[in-house]
């Protein structure tokens, strides 16, 4: 009697052999539908876990959770890096476009324009802070400013205004918030950094700063902050990067 | 003959873990290249000899900085229910057992390396796995868990500040990240080597579930590259005809 043979046989392949075979033949073909930035068809895929993690990351957040510098941390001072996506460094042209002045307006009772001296007379803070980059880098600066709650106050932000847009007059650089991190605590329209009025190296005349937000987030040479019914993207969100970008 | 194995929850968590690894590393090392140090900006950084040297192009996935994040941010989650789906099943089922460390097991890897390094003759005497896949097979899911807490801490480093305060600050969860990826990886690749030099016959277990214990590395007393194939069966005069 011959022992009975158990395997399929697949030209003259055993079941065994076919299958292992098979799983080297198949992640070849995985591995060549895909190019360096995986398969196209996995675009979908990343953009809904994307609003799966915009969910999670906004239940968990909360104004309590208050962001740190580390005992012993030196400050970054000038090894903080200088970012723009113009050309040059985005100065204000005074004598092109007049006198600088941040635009508050959207969903609000009282729409404004406020000068640099408005901005210093308003109620200020400075919070030395970590700076969280998308590129995993941290920095730790102390940003002087306006609270943004204190500024929402003041224009009687609408209770529908869900997101904020921060404009600016870098190119067409702006990102939207929700406002939730925009009404954290240690969110500032800041004008001063380590204890000097802000350089254009660094997004004068105003920019926002949170800790709770990665860097990109974080508009620098603002024009206009705008309170939003909706999300309205954003120059780096549109581009593929997490628009919520909490931290 | 050939006996069950590897039960198909196994198996299938198993696959889609080298998936789920090889994009997490690959994606996890495109975003360390956007900034391939850990030092906070205007300190240095103790215990990284490679400060500011990018890892090869060819080890990283997801095209640029943006594609990388989703690309990790996306298979996260496969990981982390896979890895709990895993963990359950051998918790329920027993397989536990078979992982878990015990007494003796240093001596018994001990016994291995001296076989492996021809210090022994015989292989030692062994259950489904031998003494040093034991350790392997218990430190790695370890070290994912590890991987994944670290790798939260630098996701939320505001929101759950707590937990990148017990990695001992952003820089040093972020160091700890890394630390746990090298690990599963030099894991991984031992496992894979060890699977192709010592234990080919293992790879089709994983995918049908069924070993021949004939041919298991002791049955061989297979080295790294020695005894890959079976000893041949003593001739024996075929069974007369009745």
């Amino acid at each position: 009697m011959t022992e009975p043979r158990k395997f399929l046989t697949i030209g003259g392949i055993d079941r065994r052999e076919f299958l292992a075979v098979g799983g080297g033949a198949l992640s070849a073909a995985l591995l060549a539908a895909c190019d360096s930035s995986g398969p196209k068809s996995a675009e979908k895929l990343l953009r809904y876990a994307e609003r799966k993690n915009l969910g999670v990351e906004r239940a968990l957040f909360r104004h309590t959770a208050i962001d740190k510098v580390q005992a012993g941390a030196h400050d970054a001072g000038n090894k903080l890096p200088s970012y723009f996506v113009s050309p040059t460094v985005p100065v204000w042209d005074e004598s092109a476009r007049g006198k600088w002045a941040l635009e508050v307006s959207g969903l609000v009772g009282k729409p404004m324009r406020l000068t640099l001296d408005d901005l210093q007379r308003l109620p200020r803070v400075s919070n030395r802070v970590n700076h969280y980059c998308v590129e995993g880098w941290t920095a730790v600066e102390t940003w002087t400013g306006v609270p943004f709650t204190e500024l929402a106050k003041l224009v009687g932000a609408s209770p529908d205004a869900h997101y904020v847009d921060f404009q600016s007059f870098d190119d067409d650089y702006h990102e939207s918030w929700d406002i939730e991190s925009a009404m954290h605590p240690q969110t500032v329209v800041a004008y001063g950094l380590d204890g000097k009025m802000l350089e254009p190296a660094h997004g004068a005349p105003a920019r926002v700063y949170s800790p709770v937000k990665l860097g990109y987030k974080n508009t620098k040479y603002l024009t206009k902050i705008v309170f939003l019914p909706k999300m309205n993207g954003g120059y780096w969100s549109d581009r593929g990067y997490e628009w919520y970008g909490g931290v | 003959m050939a006996k069950k194995r590897h039960h198909w929850i196994v198996r299938v968590t198993h696959w889609v873990n080298v998936v789920a690894i090889i994009i997490m590393v690959g994606s996890g090392l495109q975003i360390f290249n956007a900034y391939p140090a850990f030092a906070r900006k205007g300190e240095l950084f103790c215990c990284y000899p490679f400060e500011h040297k990018p890892v090869p192009a060819w080890l990283t996935f997801g095209g640029w900085l943006a594609g990388a994040r989703n690309w990790h941010f996306a298979m996260m989650w496969v990981l982390v229910v896979n890895g709990l789906v895993y963990l359950a099943f051998i918790y329920l089922h027993g397989e536990w057992r078979d992982l878990v460390p015990r007494k003796g097991d240093i001596r018994d890897s001990w016994q291995m390396v001296k076989f492996y390094t021809f210090r022994r003759k015989d292989h030692p005497h062994q259950g489904k796995n031998n003494a040093l896949q034991k350790t392997a097979y218990f430190l790695l899911p370890i070290a994912g868990i590890f991987a994944v807490a670290t790798g939260v801490a630098i996701w939320k480093p505001v929101q759950l500040s707590w937990l990148t305060a017990l990695f001992g600050g952003y820089v040093w969860a972020r160091y700890w990240h890394f630390i746990a990826m090298v690990v599963i990886v030099v894991l991984s690749v031992v496992h894979v080597f060890m699977v192709f030099a010592v234990d080919p016959y293992s790879l089709p277990s994983m995918i049908t579930g069924n070993y021949d214990e004939k041919l298991s590395p002791e049955a061989r007393n297979a080295r790294p590259f020695y005894h890959l194939f079976p000893r041949r069966a003593r001739a024996t005069p075929p069974p007369e005809a009745t």
